[in-house]
């Protein structure tokens, strides 16, 4: 016979409100913008960059997802489990990616005044400059996404890859 | 100091347009909706940002006392009213994440004075002007290239 143990984890907090239903427009211009700023980058440097960009932000909600989507891309929990620590963790990434995710972290902590001429050069020596440009966009989009999903306390863990689409 | 590049991403920019256009709409309020932007391009230190929507909130007849107090309204109590103060106090809670979330009573404060729909576009004007001052932060766009 065998005992079933069950873990009484804490209760599940509610979202404070359902934006997307509130504004609607908001939200299709929000897709619309966010479908813009990743066109043509690789699928798995976007995951990284929104999972680094959520984690500074405190994105439950992002952080769900992004890690779902990353797998789903082919991403390994090595890799995302690593983030976090990134810079003991070089060798882990590309020097692209690394240049992408130290710019990751430049652009939304900016309250510490602005994104380092260094930073921002190491990006432009691994990506062109409408790439570039479409990096930085897509830095700022998933900051957006964040500060929706923190401000109305979007509920982590009910998404499955594709919900979106 | 010179901008880094004048490659912005064009359609990414329309789209970033689109948001700000339909979120300012839905809140109704051009003038708080100004205070608003500054604030948060002041948090982010955002030069093309503070020079454009200064320009932008002088036109709305938003007063000289208002704009040069806005880096300590909560020190300006009869500047603003409680409207003004809770959506204030709402953008700084939105635009600076990193400090930890954003605080109950910060919402309910805004939620007292902003129905739902209403409050979920000014939130919207909050995240979209956060977009922008990261765009022109991270490619260094200089101020004063705004023309009303």
């Amino acid at each position: 016979m065998t005992t079933e143990e069950t873990t009484e984890y804490a209760a599940e907090e509610r979202a404070r409100m359902s934006w997307a239903k509130q504004a609607p427009e908001v939200y299709k211009a929000m897709a619309r913008l966010d479908a813009a700023a990743k066109q043509g980058l690789d699928p798995r440097l976007v995951e990284l960059v929104r999972l680094r960009a959520s984690a500074i932000n405190h994105c439950a909600f992002c952080l769900d997802m992004h890690t779902k989507d990353a797998l789903a891309a082919g991403e390994s929990v090595q890799r995302i489990v690593q983030l976090g620590a990134w810079e003991e963790s070089r060798h882990f990434y590309t020097e692209k990616e690394l240049a992408a995710i130290e710019l990751t972290e430049a652009v939304t902590v900016l309250t510490d005044g602005f994104v380092p001429d260094e930073v921002y050069e190491k990006a432009a020596e691994h990506f062109e400059e409408a790439e570039l440009a479409q990096l930085i966009a897509t830095i700022a989009v998933i900051n957006a996404w964040n500060r929706f999903g923190v401000t109305t306390r979007a509920v982590p863990g009910h998404y499955q890859v594709g919900d979106f689409e | 100091m010179t901008t880094r590049t004048k490659v912005l991403d064009r359609e990414a920019g329309r789209a970033l347009s689109a948001l700000s256009a339909v979120a300012k709409r839905g809140l109704g309020d051009p003038a708080l909706a100004e205070l608003v932007v500054i604030r948060a391009s002041q948090i982010n230190h955002c030069a093309f940002c503070l020079d454009m929507h200064l320009a932008i909130a002088r036109r709305h007849g938003v007063s000289e006392q208002q704009l040069d107090l806005l880096a300590a309204w909560e020190e300006a109590e009869d500047v603003y009213d409680e409207r003004e103060r809770a959506a204030l106090a709402l953008t700084e809670a939105v635009t600076v994440l990193t400090e930890g979330f954003v605080p109950d009573e910060v919402y309910e404060r805004a939620a007292k004075h902003f129905d739902d729909a209403r409050l979920a576009h000014l939130i919207a004007l909050i995240v979209a002007i956060n977009n922008w001052n990261r765009v022109m932060v991270g490619h260094r766009i200089p101020p004063g290239g705004y023309t009303p």
